[in-house]
């Protein structure tokens, strides 16, 4: 049995002050993936 | 219950099967890998990594899966629904500030990291993540839980 959870995890898009990178964020703290700055802005 | 925690674990044992969790203990990002897409989650140094043994078995290789998330910022792959891999996971992790155990999911197919398959005797067991340790709700009646130091890593 497998109950019914919504499949597609929704964040918010990111971009990286740092280094550019744009992400897919979830999370109260996002941090890049790329060079794990916090320094981040949603867009 | 409270359980403080510093850089070991909390291992959480019932008759068949166990959970083990670490703290984050830094800020990374976890790349949680889906078919469709990539998510990044934000972890904090009190979020906790948890591993799931839904069927039991040696306890090294969770707490090697801890540290592959929390040390070495391994990305977390989602299976897609009916995989056939599921039924092979042995041990699945999520990570989060508060980890819920289900045992009405399938293994390694679910990209919400507030959700970990569980066995039925761990289901409805909530972990949360708070300074200095863990929070633990529920859990089976004479749940034993027990701190284990850290892996060492200086290979």
């Amino acid at each position: 049995m497998d109950v019914e959870y919504d499949e597609r995890v929704k964040g918010k898009r990111f971009r990286c002050r740092d280094c550019g990178e744009s992400f897919e964020g979830v999370g109260k703290h996002p941090v890049c993936p790329s060079c794990q700055s916090d320094a981040v802005d949603a867009t | 219950m409270f359980c403080p925690l510093g850089d070991g674990y909390l291992v959480l044992e019932g008759a068949s099967s166990f959970l083990a969790v670490g703290r984050a203990l830094r800020r990374l990002p976890l790349c949680i890998e889906t078919v469709e897409s990539e998510v990044v989650q934000g972890l904090d140094s009190d979020d906790l990594v948890a591993a799931s043994a839904p069927s039991g078995g040696p306890l090294a290789p969770a707490l090697m899966l801890i540290e592959l998330v929390r040390r070495y910022g391994m990305p977390l792959v989602v299976l897609p629904r009916d995989h056939p891999g599921s039924r092979r996971l042995g041990i699945v992790v999520s990570a989060g500030p508060v980890v819920r155990i289900a045992c009405d999911i399938q293994r390694g197919t679910h990209p919400e990291q507030d959700v970990l398959c569980g066995a039925d005797e761990f289901a409805g067991l909530v972990l949360r993540g708070i300074p200095g340790g863990v929070e633990v709700e529920g859990g089976p009646p004479g749940l034993a839980i027990r701190t284990v130091p850290p892996l060492s890593t200086g290979i």
